[in-house]
């Protein structure tokens, strides 16, 4: 069975891929990264995130490599080494992770809701709200996916200013020592940072629609170090502003950065900052939707509208049982890491079976 | 001759005589005298064939207007009819333009019209279908007893045309002052005088089973992207409507998404704003009747342009867009941000603000959202009984609604005296778009994310922004995407957008037209540089 190839008029332009890339890595976890890393490497954390950074560009340049060689998503790798039916059936796993990072997104959004500014907020209808949103962004085509992570990245921009107010109460001597902790525990901040940066993983989804792939990859490449900066230079004012022992203690340190952001007409610039951060998180969802569906329809034969559907309903049957801290918690690190399998892990197996298989078939040809 | 007694009769009385050239009575008595009985055959003949009425005059005779009256030709005696609606033609050009070389001159057959008849618009034709939409567009029939197969239809349309009058919607204190008027022909004119040059194609349709109205597509051949001549040429055909009287019929019934509160087609009273964007690439849409003219593809952006920015410098017009910009998003989010804010945020107010707020908000019984809820609607309220109203009338209603309402409610603390402030600045606000029609949807968009305020707070104006923007997203106008050059962003269009470049940086036209001729003038030539002095 041949694949058609995506019409024209659905495909995006090459840079557009750095919006998708960013607008994916930067979601909820921005919030409180800075405690989980400092838990292992201290204040030394920041070389940690431009490690894992480092990393990740490789992966990204497998991705392309993949998709170079197969022309086409990561159904079609599948394919291309385990056949139609075995192919497919790995893929449908894949399914299932984007229904469930998808649920990790919104509920932990709606608990920073819950916790900063309505505690009586209720999950189940602000879920229902922001789920027929999205159904109406991926309606609109890919698109109208991408439209969103370009809006869901330039617009609250500016948010990324407001930290500086915290650089007048901060004492950078915080830093130094510098590397005074080993390598392994460099290392171990590292892997925790990497959760923070999962979402890059998504170009070997949407390879297919984009206009000249080839030319995109610099575009990727240029998205994974401008998150990578971001997130080392926020990480930077953070530990310069908290103290070691009392960064410990908070679970959304940009968020109580904000807390310092006084202007004339304005105080407790939380509430617009998480107001804002809906902007930041749609794109999240909406992208990890569109591929489950997409998925759903590469695999099942399935109309893609019916998938969303389908997402969507699981989305909103499960999350009202999602109702403790603990449980919350535990769904991140199960994403975390099934996430983390999947981008460190998978990615680089894929990428070596890929290699094999396209030597197999050209010694064949031969 | 008894025919000649017709022509010498004034046209009013016409009426009269032409209910007895239907019936003929009177004629076949008067013509009964000294004629051969052969040829008082032959005529009562004719005079019955003329009483069968054809299938055409079924209908048409029923009304008043509609007349048919027969002459005889002084030289030879050639008996001829006129046909035609007495209220579409101008009597004047029968009576100077027609009539008198008709019935002096040598008149034998049809074809001598074109002789004989000094009118520019004479045509012959034989087939008789055309007959009553000729007769309705103003067309006076002339038949001829020898020459039953053929018709010459000579135009004499009455042309009730209202003078050229300034802009009054959109308008502007330099640059022309001419706007558009009602008729198809002036309008035209207008346009073609600005763009004298054989690529201006003006194709014509007709629209609407009963209003038949005549609706012209302009666009640059050579310039205009075929694809969107070829789409509107498409959505105009499939138009299916009965009554077309104006543009915005045309607007609802060709845009991409007809549910959508965002007009997609652009229309503009101004013919220097419709030659400018003919230049661009674009297609322009001109309906007969209407004074507005429309303009397609075009992006919201465009909305917030007024045509004067192309006459004012372009640090002052890029310095006003922006201010709209500005005017716009605080007439539609300053008054859910007040009611988020005091519903629920309002930690978030400084303490010397907060003070201020609450002791205007003290008295008031009503909770935020009540309270802009009925500001709100007090305002939108004068301004539907504004619109309704003649225009001296309308002010005064402007002036005891503002004054004596925002006063006496906040005076009898219904509301606080800083959210009438701020509801009348957003009117204000919204007052400052160009284009009439985006104010009306700026005016709609409040009350939902009112409503989301309500809900929500800030998280809820966000919620419904995200909602705002897919909508936008997603919205296209003649299939080129609205948000253009935002999304997909495109830097090169930028030039025209929120800002506006000087002229000198406009040298390509929108990419998002996609034009077959991409450029306006060499860029080379007007980036030649001097040095000092030279």
């Amino acid at each position: 069975m041949k694949e058609q190839p995506v019409p024209e008029r659905l495909q995006i332009s090459p840079f557009l891929v750095f919006y998708l890339v960013m607008s994916m890595q930067i979601g909820i976890g921005v919030l409180g990264y800075q405690r989980i890393i400092a838990m292992d490497a201290g204040y030394d954390a920041w070389i940690s995130i431009l490690f894992a950074g480092g990393c990740i560009h490789v992966i990204v340049w497998m991705i392309y490599k993949i998709g170079e060689t197969v022309g086409g998503d990561i159904v079609t790798a599948h394919k291309y080494i385990l056949g139609n039916f075995f192919g497919k059936a790995l893929c449908s796993i894949f399914i299932g992770y984007f229904i469930l990072y998808s649920l990790t997104v919104v509920r932990t959004f709606v608990e920073v809701i819950q916790v900063w500014m309505f505690p009586e907020l209720s999950t189940f209808w602000f879920s229902f709200g922001f789920m027929i949103l999205c159904v109406y962004i991926i309606f609109g085509g890919f698109r109208t996916v991408v439209g969103t992570a370009f809006f869901g990245l330039v617009l609250p921009a500016y948010l990324l200013l407001t930290f500086g107010w915290a650089i007048k109460f901060s004492n950078f001597y915080n830093l130094l020592p510098i590397w005074d902790h080993s390598i392994k525990e460099l290392l171990t901040a590292s892997y925790h940072m990497s959760l923070t940066f999962i979402g890059f993983e998504i170009i070997l989804f949407f390879y297919p629609f984009i206009k000249e792939p080839k030319k995109s990859q610099k575009w990727a490449h240029l998205a994974v170090l401008t998150t990578t900066l971001i997130y080392t230079i926020l990480a930077i004012i953070t530990f310069a502003y908290f103290a070691e022992d009392q960064l410990s203690k908070q679970i959304w340190a940009s968020l109580t950065m904000w807390k310092i952001v006084e202007m004339p007409f304005v105080e407790r610039f939380e509430y617009i900052g998480i107001a804002n951060w809906n902007l930041i998180i749609l794109p999240n969802v909406c992208i990890s939707i569109w591929i489950a569906s997409r998925l759903i329809k590469r695999v099942f034969n399935i109309r893609q509208k019916v998938g969303v559907f389908f997402v969507v309903g699981g989305v909103l049957s499960v999350i009202h049982f999602l109702d403790s801290r603990e449980r919350i918690n535990t769904l991140n690190d199960y994403v975390g890491k099934m996430g983390f399998t999947f981008t460190f892990i998978y990615i680089p197996l894929l990428f070596a079976a890929v290699m094999f298989v396209k030597k197999l078939k050209k010694g064949k040809k031969k | 001759m008894p025919g000649l007694l017709l022509p010498s009769i004034p046209l009013f009385l016409l009426p009269s005589i032409h209910k007895f050239s239907k019936t003929g009575n009177n004629k076949r008595n008067a013509e009964n005298d000294g004629d051969l009985p052969m040829r008082q055959w032959l005529k009562n003949r004719r005079i019955k064939e003329d009483i069968q009425h054809k299938e055409w005059e079924k209908s048409l005779i029923k009304s008043k207007d509609f007349k048919k009256i027969f002459y005889y030709n002084k030289k030879t005696n050639v008996r001829f009819g006129l046909t035609f609606m007495a209220t579409l033609i101008d009597e004047n050009i029968i009576q100077d333009g027609i009539l008198p070389n008709l019935l002096e001159e040598e008149f034998r057959e049809i074809e001598d019209i074109k002789q004989l008849v000094p009118v520019a618009d004479v045509q012959i034709c034989d087939d008789p279908s055309l007959i009553e939409q000729k007769l309705l567009n103003g067309y006076v029939m002339l038949t001829i007893e020898t020459e039953l197969k053929h018709f010459g239809f000579i135009a004499a349309q009455k042309e009730i045309v209202r003078g050229l009058s300034q802009p009054e919607v959109e308008f502007s204190v330099i640059g022309p002052k001419e706007a558009f008027v009602e008729s198809m022909g002036q309008n035209l004119n207008l346009i073609r005088k600005r763009l004298p040059v054989k690529e201006l194609i003006i194709e014509e349709f007709t629209l609407g089973s009963l209003s038949k109205t005549s609706v012209a597509m302009l666009y640059m051949e050579d310039i205009t992207n075929e694809d969107n001549v070829n789409t509107v040429r498409q959505r105009l055909t499939n138009v299916k409507f009965d009554a077309i009287t104006d543009s915005s019929y045309i607007v609802q019934l060709i845009s991409d998404n007809s549910n959508s509160p965002f007009p997609q087609l652009l229309d503009t009273e101004r013919p220097d704003r419709v030659a400018g964007i003919l230049a661009e690439g674009k297609v322009a849409i001109v309906v007969d009747g209407s004074p507005h003219v429309l303009i397609t593809p075009t992006t919201l952006v465009e909305f917030f342009s007024s045509f004067e920015d192309y006459f004012l410098n372009w640090i002052l017009s890029s310095f006003f867009r922006l201010i709209r910009l500005f005017a716009v998003a605080f007439s539609i989010l300053i008054t859910p941000i007040y009611v988020a804010t005091l519903s629920y945020h309002y930690e978030l107010i400084p303490k010397d603000l907060l003070s201020t707020l609450i002791t205007s908000r003290r008295e008031i019984p009503l909770p935020p959202i009540l309270e802009a809820l009925f500001l709100e609607l007090t305002i939108e309220l004068l301004r539907e009984a504004g619109a309704r109203l003649p225009t001296k009338v309308g002010q005064t209603i402007g002036i005891v609604g503002g004054i004596v309402i925002g006063t006496a409610s906040v005076e009898a603390g219904l509301t606080s005296n800083v959210l009438l402030i701020i509801v009348a600045l957003a009117a204000l606000a919204s007052f400052t778009t160009p284009v009439y029609r985006m104010g009306n949807t700026i005016r709609l968009l409040r009350f939902p994310f009112l409503f989301f305020a309500e809900l929500w707070g800030l998280l809820g104006i966000v919620f419904c922004f995200c909602l705002l923007l897919t909508h936008l997203i997603r919205l296209t106008s003649l299939g080129r995407p609205f948000l253009e050059p935002l999304y997909p962003p495109r830097v090169m269009d930028m030039k025209d957008a929120l800002i506006r470049l000087p002229f000198e940086k406009q040298s390509k036209r929108p990419i998002f037209l996609r034009t077959k001729n991409p450029t306006r003038f060499s860029k080379k030539k007007a980036k030649e540089k001097k040095d000092i002095d030279e």
